[in-house]
């Protein structure tokens, strides 16, 4: 059994200690948002907060996060469903293209503001350098942590409807 | 011109397509295109209606437009969505066409069913060329042809997303007609019921107004009334001054889903309320090889495991977690059969490479150019250049690696999976299952980036025959590894030139050899640069390993090889590199602007700190054209780039920040290979494997990108997802040349500074 | 007459190629473990009286997880972790060609089982530092195997 809350719910499971939190987010809770790319920590994809820090989840055995908070893009928004600051800048600067990335993406951005809030690009590089675009949009995503840092303009005011 | 089949092929590169030649003998094509599956297949509309129309109060005006009752109308888009934006551009074109504002359009991936091939996109894809007998220009269009298309494209499934073609081919020549005549109708019928001239009536955000009776409605109360009215026969499409939508940055619709985690990817895909069981697969590393056999001995003791399958091509597990079957797989001792291809390396391929082109010589292989006298130009040449180039075969590396979930139970399959050809996708998982394809359903999901790669069917093909083993539903994921070995690789290549100058250093002979075959046929030629001799040949090569198309397909390379060696002459000519490329496009106004417009851009001939250079390229592919300045930093001994600029003529940009995103793409895509990457072959095997040995280009490696769109040819539109990516290669390697005096000819870049 | 088809034919190669690599063929060889939702059977001792021969097999098992980063071929290139040919009892940060991180360069470690358990359990406390981000072995007798395993590889 491992205690553990996901997106701020207390859960107990029954589960090999050593499955990767990836495939039990996925698998055993239904939350698809969490995206599996390499299996081996290099691409980001699965990035997932652990007490608040970034963590590839596809590497990291769920006994990890015994009596730890997991965080996933499906809760980073406001109860009401008002989307965080980082997932608006994310429309307002139109990042997504296919998208598998972006909830790694996001989550790395999220953890990126919470202990620096306004970064500088050498900060911007060090805590997203884990995460690959190979849509290469890289310079929409730096535009958009600074849109949410507050520190630039956002391209656009309406969201897509 | 001459009718030779060598010679200079023309600057304009749409005649066939411009709007006045469509509308002109186009009204039966109009028709035939909306209507026109209907005509020729027997009303198709009626049949296709339960699929795409269920709600209460929806009425289907036409193949590709839906009006629902609450007043949204529904783009049903015959292309996936992969990232490059083009289902919502598609949409905006619709919008635009039949005054329907943006808040109230929704997008629909059209349902796999021959029925909605895009007869146009099978047009663009098979070309006109290769119809038998074309009498002329005029009965082109005539719908029997359309009918004919329409067939070919289901005997190929070709519902295909590639070739830069979306928005030029289904959005110019489909959606805005449909649009068109969508709001045709609709007029048409509130004038009817209204008792008014249909001239009066005029349409915005949605609603019909009528100004003298002050009458007013939503689309959605004459929804049905239209689907009754006749089909125009010539729909009046906008004028570009007329354009609201197109044109405008419109929001794209699918983004929202993509940053709360609700979008679904093939991976996410499968039946409701099912349990899924997993699937992790290891198919034989070398081309021709089998399974030969398997010991399962400890993996059928591992947790989870539910079944151990020898497929003869591949060996799979099926557990119930995705980790336990992976786990159980890396277990599995498997030996396989011998294959021809065992001894196989890519250095030995190399060698057979430069062995065709020593035989091809200085006139042999395939011609795919022959213009004046590029041979004798060259004898007589004041100063010759020769140089040969190099680049290595490329894996595709979607964010997500290949997968398929499958049910096949009763004689009927469903597969849930992204694919650029989703017809295909059916067939491959039909065979696989052992039922008809009409007995597949394929749910169309999001893809995880595409760039050629699922061109293919094998995966859901693998996907069904596990399935059909099982009679359970099971998604089956390939590994990183699994993707990165078993892809359909851009082919290697290497390319030869000699060209000669003339006392003043004009460019009077172009000769180039290479060994690919060149897909597009356009990708090796250099017809804008006004060049009055030349010769461009193919020799042929075996390449005995899984090829596919990658991102901008030949171009990939030859964008590389041509402005390399353009650059190489214009240094030995003693001429700055984009003043000799200037002199070279007197007659290519749109080239010349574009080169320009980079140029400008970039400050091009202001300085820049010690140890920094500049390259340009240019490149036309797919219709559109781009060039590109890139700055390297050398000073840390590595190249480092840090700006690219990138000047792009695409004929209209519908929406320019989408075409801005797909040329930041482009050249992404584009320096990551440059850059880093290759996939060596030794003993038959592909010998990279992850992220770590094929990298990846990254956040703190990205140059800083700017975009300028022209908008040279608004009747006369261009691709955007692939054009971006051939300039950026020879863009960098010029500006190490430029930084350092070192000339890159081979590729991947890193490899020269390890 | 136009000289050069103008429409391009990127895909159908692919087109080709995918058509033939389709196959119907049933099974080779089928092994039912188990239907859905029916209990595991129990393990004829691999996992839970192993003797050496068994823990050593159950160790290459556990080993399939950390293959991803770590070859175990004599002489195999190492991947994104160094090779583990015959880590028992090599002093930690020293294989050749290997850009280890500066922590483990000088962690003083020697990689006896003792220190392979101990790190395996929780790299990062070990060796703090550590490029290993992932690979933390929770399961004792999981971590107990894979050493013998690793033990086995260059005896």
């Amino acid at each position: 059994m491992v205690k553990l809350s996901i997106n701020g719910r207390p859960e107990e499971i029954d589960v090999d200690p050593a499955m990767p939190i990836l495939w039990v987010v996925r698998e055993r809770f239904g939350m698809n948002g969490t995206k599996f790319g390499c299996g081996i920590a290099q691409c980001g994809a699965c990035t997932v907060h652990l007490d608040g820090e970034p963590i590839r989840s596809c590497s990291t055995p769920i006994s990890a996060a015994e009596g730890k908070a997991i965080t996933t893009i499906e809760g980073i928004a406001a109860e009401d469903g008002t989307l965080s600051k980082v997932q608006q800048a994310w429309i307002s600067e139109q990042v997504p293209q296919c998208g598998y990335c972006q909830s790694g993406q996001i989550m790395s951005a999220t953890a990126l503001l919470e202990r620096s809030p306004q970064p500088s690009d050498e900060q911007i590089d060090a805590a997203m350098k884990g995460n690959v675009c190979r849509c290469g949009m890289y310079g929409r995503i730096r535009k958009a942590i600074k849109v949410a840092a507050g520190t630039e303009a956002p391209t656009r005011q309406e969201s897509a409807t | 011109m001459s009718d030779s089949k060598f010679s200079k092929p023309p600057r304009s590169k749409a005649a066939k397509w411009t709007r006045r030649g469509f509308i002109g003998v186009g009204a039966l094509a109009g028709g035939a295109l909306i209507v026109g599956v209907a005509i020729r297949t027997g009303n198709p509309v009626g049949k296709l209606k339960p699929i795409v129309a269920g709600g209460e109060g929806e009425a289907l005006i036409n193949a590709w437009v839906k009006i629902g009752a609450d007043n949204l109308v529904t783009a049903i888009v015959p292309h996936c969505e992969m990232g490059q934006g083009a289902q919502s551009t598609i949409a905006q074109m619709l919008a635009d066409e039949m005054d329907v504002n943006w808040e109230n359009i929704r997008v629909m991936d059209a349902p796999a069913d021959g029925n909605y091939v895009s007869q146009h996109t099978v047009r663009t894809f098979i070309g006109p060329g290769t119809v038998p007998n074309r009498p002329n220009q005029a009965s082109f269009m005539e719908p029997t042809y359309d009918g004919l298309f329409t067939q070919l494209g289901k005997l190929g499934d070709a519902y295909i997303t590639g070739g830069s073609s979306s928005v030029r081919s289904t959005g110019q020549y489909g959606m805005r007609i449909a649009g068109a005549a969508a709001r045709q109708m609709l007029v048409a019928a509130a004038a009817a019921e209204w008792g008014v001239p249909a001239s009066e009536i005029t349409t915005e955000s949605t609603m019909l107004s009528h100004a003298k009776s002050g009458k007013s409605e939503a689309y959605a109360k004459f929804a049905a009334a239209a689907a009754e009215q006749d089909l125009p026969r010539a729909p009046r499409i906008k004028t570009v001054a007329e354009y609201k939508l197109m044109g405008m940055p419109a929001p794209r619709k699918d983004i929202p889903g993509k940053v709360d985690g609700t979008a679904i990817f093939g991976i996410d895909g499968g039946p409701e309320g099912q349990e899924l069981k997993y699937a992790a697969v290891k198919a034989a590393p070398v081309v021709g090889a089998r399974v030969e056999s398997m010991d399962a001995t400890v993996a059928k003791t591992m947790p989870g495991v539910l079944q151990i399958l020898n497929m003869g091509d591949f060996v799979a597990v099926v557990a119930d977690s995705y980790w336990q079957a992976q786990q159980a797989l890396g277990a599995i001792e498997t030996a396989y059969t011998k294959s021809e291809i065992d001894g196989l390396d890519s250095e030995q391929m190399f060698a057979g490479f430069t062995k065709a082109l020593d035989e091809a010589g200085a006139k042999g292989g395939n011609t795919k150019a022959d213009y004046g006298d590029a041979a004798g130009a060259l004898s007589s040449a004041a100063l010759k250049v020769e140089a040969e180039y190099k680049v290595p075969f490329l894996a595709h590396a979607t964010m997500e690696p290949m997968n398929c979930t499958a049910w096949v139970r009763g004689g009927k399959c469903d597969i849930w999976t992204g694919s650029q050809v989703p017809l295909m996708a059916r067939s491959g998982a039909a065979e696989g299952a052992g039922v008809s394809a009409d007995d597949v359903t394929m749910h169309s999901v999001l893809l995880g980036g595409g760039f050629g790669r699922r061109l293919t069917a094998e995966y859901t093909n693998q996907a069904a025959r596990i399935a059909k083993a099982t009679g359970y539903p099971v998604r089956m994921i390939w590994s990183r590894e699994e993707d990165t070995t078993q892809d359909f690789y851009r082919p290697a290549d290497i390319s030869r030139f000699s060209g000669g100058l003339d006392k003043d250093g004009k460019l009077l002979s172009w000769n180039n050899v290479h060994c690919t075959e060149d897909e597009p046929a356009e990708a090796a030629l250099v017809e804008f640069y006004d060049i009055p001799n030349v010769s461009v040949r193919n020799a042929e090569v075996e390449m005995p390993l899984r090829l596919g198309s990658w991102r901008s397909v030949a171009h990939s390379q030859h964008g590389f090889f041509v402005e390399s060696f353009i650059d190489e002459l214009a240094h030995a000519a003693g001429k700055d590199p984009y003043e000799f490329r200037r002199t070279l496009l007197a007659n290519s106004p749109r080239h010349l602007a574009v080169l320009d417009g980079a140029a400008k851009m970039a400050g091009w001939g202001s300085d820049l700190p010690e140890g920094h250079g500049r390259g340009i390229a240019l490149a036309r592919s797919f219709n559109s054209i781009v060039a590109e300045v890139a700055e390297v930093d050398m000073t840390g001994g590595k190249p480092r780039v840090t700006r690219m600029y990138c000047c792009v003529d695409a004929g209209f940009a519908m929406n320019p920040d989408g075409l801005t995103a797909q040329m930041e793409s482009g050249i992404i895509y584009g320096l990551t290979a440059a850059m880093y990457d290759e996939i060596t072959i030794k003993d038959g095997r592909v010998q990279q494997s992850n992220f770590h040995d094929y990298q990846m280009m990254r956040m703190g490696d990205a140059p800083r990108i700017t975009v300028q769109i022209i908008n040279g040819a608004p009747d006369n539109l261009g691709g955007a997802g692939e054009p971006g990516l051939p300039p950026a290669a020879p863009a960098v390697a010029n500006a190490i040349f430029a930084a350092t005096g070192q000339r890159i000819r081979e590729l991947p870049i890193a490899k020269h500074f390890a | 007459m136009k000289p050069i088809s103008l429409i391009l034919l990127a895909g159908v190669a692919p087109l080709g190629l995918a058509a033939c690599s389709s196959e119907s063929e049933e099974p080779v060889e089928q092994i039912i473990v188990r239907q859905p939702g029916e209990a595991a059977p129990v393990l004829s001792g691999v996992a839970n009286s192993p003797g050496t021969a068994d823990i050593v097999a159950a160790g290459k098992a556990a080993f399939a997880a950390c293959a991803a980063c770590h070859s175990v071929q004599q002489d195999g290139a190492s991947g994104s972790g160094p090779n583990l040919y015959g880590v028992a009892g090599r002093a930690a940060g020293r294989l050749n060609g290997f850009a280890y991180s500066e922590a483990m360069v000088s962690s003083g470690i020697t990689w006896d089982s003792a220190a392979l358990n101990a790190y395996l359990a929780a790299p990062s406390e070990v060796v703090p530092g550590t490029s290993m981000s992932a690979g933390a072995v929770t399961d004792p007798e999981r971590r107990k195997a894979i050493i013998a395993y690793l033990a086995s590889l260059s005896q």
